[in-house]
């Protein structure tokens, strides 16, 4: 018999059992019921010991490295098949909280560890409702009164809808109300409903789908939130040693399954950028924008999308926050290349944007990690945030008019992703050419 | 009608027929809260961070600066002179008649025509506002050239621009709506026709509005000019709810190119820049606005409201 445990680490039930664990000495002690449990699970790979968690401890780090490496070649479901194991429930939430105040008495909220965290927390729940079987619809429904889910009203979501964890969308929403119970769903929609079967609608529009998908973005959401209280408390309480440890233990394997590729730009010099490979959005930018899009266009648009296309234009694959200095040390590739393509862009415009609103030189600025300044100077750097570049999804309302999408844009949802892969086509579409010749 | 005022017909419109008791309330009753801007040329509102602690003073303000045009936050500050202590935001939706992305009309600015198809638009968005996300406090206000959805909904006025962004999404049916489910482990499609509830049945609407307002020379987005003609050609049919029919003589290869596109022109018949931002300042309902001589009021009655009768200051009719 499963319990909700296996799903989710915030119900009473898991709460109690955290209590009763105490204090964390013990959780790298060796468990010999845990090992066992973890034998014993049908299809687990026992030729290698290191596969195998011996200990409370070793069980959190194991849930991030299955996560890590689920997506990679290579991957045998057989190394971690214990982690769908309902056995594991009760070990597997002291590891669950174990995991999560570690990774917030080490890291910082946002960081790449944290995020990791966070999704493989969801992607465990997400998995584990696949091998529930007969009793899935049972603990679905327990979980969602666990999680204070039901009856729920969509602003009480608003957390994970803002941050798209959850889109308002997919709900089937009445007055304010997320319809998720058959009985609401029959009673409110039975007289729209009339050339198919309402139940069989539900099931479609509702059903296990819906339910599974709040279920595991309210768990994730939870989780952050979690870390962020963990991570709040550390700067007035020491963390426990064996939590510190633990997070070392995070930051070793995130590193050991998904090295950093990006580290110093050797190469960054003028000339690097491949003006041809730039989305319309950014190509009509260029070009000079008329008042009313100017600002967001030169500020919000063109600033951030020039320096990581210059200098980091593989953020979002390596997702590690880095500063401008970090890969252009004295500065000189922003003030001698980029700065000079944005100022120009801004010149272009109609009015020229300087001459109306001259304060959006320091808005530059401020987009690229130097604080509200006339100019970056290294030490003003950390005073503000190095923006990424906005989605299209965000272009799309900030900047319609710009929103010229071709065909490749249809496949991508962020410019930077558009200028890498066509940079990468017309890369390769030149070594073709050169074969040929 | 819908020619600019001229600076006397500013005066007489701000010491004749303006009333300060006019306010509506959800503006009276937090005014000391909002930041006021002004417009005293034409050419923007460059008079900002202005405070007024009661009606009166605002009053005395306008009677004598009978401004060009006039605004006030939509969020509420504790410093609302320095824009400090952001406390909470309305949330608006723009529907701006001239900007209309599809409308029957080829007026040159706004006409009877297009203002009451955004007029039509904003009824369904309220209802949408209210049906599906329970909001209250609701306001519909005719701003001159079209309208806007104030509301003051206290489960509404702290949230941020994302959330904001994802409500306009469901409320102005711009996202594409899903097609493929699961059930029991097996993968089926439908169409947003077939679902009669929840987003698709508000994307139903807002598609029906789109076509059924098309002049056939719209460029929608990876749509052939034949498929537009195509559409108003056919469009009759969605009069009947006959949508099935309607996708099968536009070509159901076509049609998903068309409701992807769809998608996009709802995007841009509401201004979703004034919706994401928490500190706009947005048009004063009974403000005058300039440009074209009408009055920006609240509508008391969306469904019979008619600006030609309601919004016409005194001083168009006794115009030569």
């Amino acid at each position: 018999m499963v319990s909700s445990l296996f799903i989710n680490p915030f119900s009473e039930d898991a709460r109690e059992i955290v209590r009763n664990y105490g204090s964390p000495d013990t959780i790298f002690e060796a468990s010999s019921a845990l090992l066992e449990t973890v034998k014993r699970t049908r299809g687990q790979n026992l030729d290698d010991n290191s596969l195998l968690p011996g200990s409370i401890g070793e069980l959190a780090i194991k849930r991030l490295e299955w996560y890590l490496r689920r997506q990679r070649r290579g991957f045998d479901h057989g190394d971690y098949a214990y982690l769908m194991n309902p056995d594991i429930e009760e070990y597997d939430v002291i590891a669950f909280y174990v995991l999560a105040q570690a990774a917030g008495a080490g890291f910082r909220g946002g960081s790449r560890e944290v995020r990791l965290v966070v999704e493989s927390t969801g992607a465990l729940v997400e998995d584990r409702f696949r091998v529930l079987g007969s009793e899935r619809d049972e603990i679905i429904e327990e979980v969602l009164i666990e999680l204070g889910s039901e009856g729920t009203r969509w602003m009480e979501l608003s957390e994970l809808i803002g941050s798209g964890k959850l889109r308002l969308t997919d709900l089937i929403l009445h007055r304010g109300r997320v319809v998720i119970d058959e009985d609401e769903f029959l009673v409110t929609f039975q007289d729209r409903i009339t050339d198919r079967d309402p139940r069989s609608l539900y099931e479609a529009l509702v059903g296990l789908e819906l339910k599974e998908t709040m279920i595991s973005r309210i768990i994730m959401q939870r989780t952050e939130d979690y870390i962020a209280r963990v991570a709040e408390m550390s700067s007035t309480v020491e963390p426990h040693p064996l939590i510190l440890e633990t997070a070392e233990r995070i930051g070793e394997t995130v590193n050991e399954v998904t090295p950093f590729r990006g580290g110093q730009v050797k190469t960054a010099g003028p000339g690097k950028l491949v003006p041809d490979a730039f989305p319309p959005c950014i190509r009509g930018t260029l070009d000079g924008v008329k008042s009313g899009n100017r600002n967001d266009a030169i500020v919000l648009l063109l600033t951030s999308f020039i320096s990581y296309a210059r200098l980091y234009p593989s953020v979002f694959r390596d997702r590690t926050p880095l500063k401008v200095s970090d890969l252009d040390p004295d500065l000189r590739v922003i003030r001698e290349e980029i700065l000079p393509i944005i100022y120009e862009a801004a010149e272009r415009c109609e009015p020229p944007l300087f001459e109306d609103d001259p304060q959006e030189k320091l808005n530059i600025t401020a987009k690229l990690g130097f604080g509200v300044h006339d100019e970056p100077e290294p030490e003003h750097e950390g005073e503000s945030k190095w923006y990424t570049p906005m989605s299209c999804e965000k272009i799309k309302i900030h900047l319609p008019d710009l929103c010229r999408p071709d065909e490749l844009c249809r496949r991508i949802t962020n410019p930077l992703t558009y200028y890498n892969r066509k940079r990468w086509e017309l890369h390769k579409g030149k070594s073709e050419q050169e074969g040929e010749d | 009608m819908f020619e600019a005022a001229t600076p006397l017909e500013r005066k007489r419109y701000y010491r004749e027929e303006w009333d300060v008791r006019k306010l509506p309330d959800f503006i009276a009753r937090n005014i000391h809260m909002r930041e006021f801007g002004f417009d005293h040329t034409g050419r923007g509102p460059s008079d900002r961070y202005r405070v007024f602690d009661d009606e009166k003073r605002l009053s005395r303000f306008m009677r004598a600066r009978f401004p060009f045009a006039a605004y006030s936050s939509v969020a509420f500050y504790r410093e609302p002179g320095k824009r400090r202590g952001w406390q909470r935001s309305e949330l608006i939706f723009d529907v701006d008649a001239k900007d209309l992305p599809v409308r029957s009309c080829d007026c040159e600015g706004v006409c009877e025509r297009c203002l009451d198809e955004a007029r039509e638009l904003v009824l369904m968005m309220v209802d949408t506002l209210r049906g599906d996300l329970g909001l209250g406090d609701v306001h519909v206000v005719y701003s001159g050239r079209g309208y806007h959805i104030r509301v003051l909904d206290p489960g509404v006025m702290e949230l941020g621009s994302e959330v904001r962004a994802e409500i306009l999404r469901y409320t102005a049916g711009a996202r594409q709506p899903r097609r493929k489910f699961t059930h029991s482990g097996e993968s089926y499609e439908m169409e947003h026709f077939s679902i009669p509830l929840g987003y698709h049945r508000v994307f139903i609407e807002r598609a029906r509005h789109v076509f059924l307002h098309m002049r056939g020379d719209e460029r929608i987005e990876n749509v052939t000019a034949r498929t537009v003609r195509d559409v108003v050609r056919n469009r009759e049919l969605l009069l009947e709810d006959r949508w099935g029919e309607f996708k099968r003589r536009i070509g159901p290869r076509v049609y998903q190119r068309l409701v992807a596109g769809v998608a996009g022109i709802n995007m841009k018949m509401v201004d979703a820049k004034v919706t994401i931002d928490l500190k706009r300042i947005l048009r004063l309902p009974t403000s005058l606005h300039s440009k074209v001589s009408m009055i920006c009021m609240e509508v008391k009655n969306p469904e019979t409201f008619d600006p030609l009768k309601s919004a016409v200051p005194k001083f168009v009719h006794e115009r030569e």
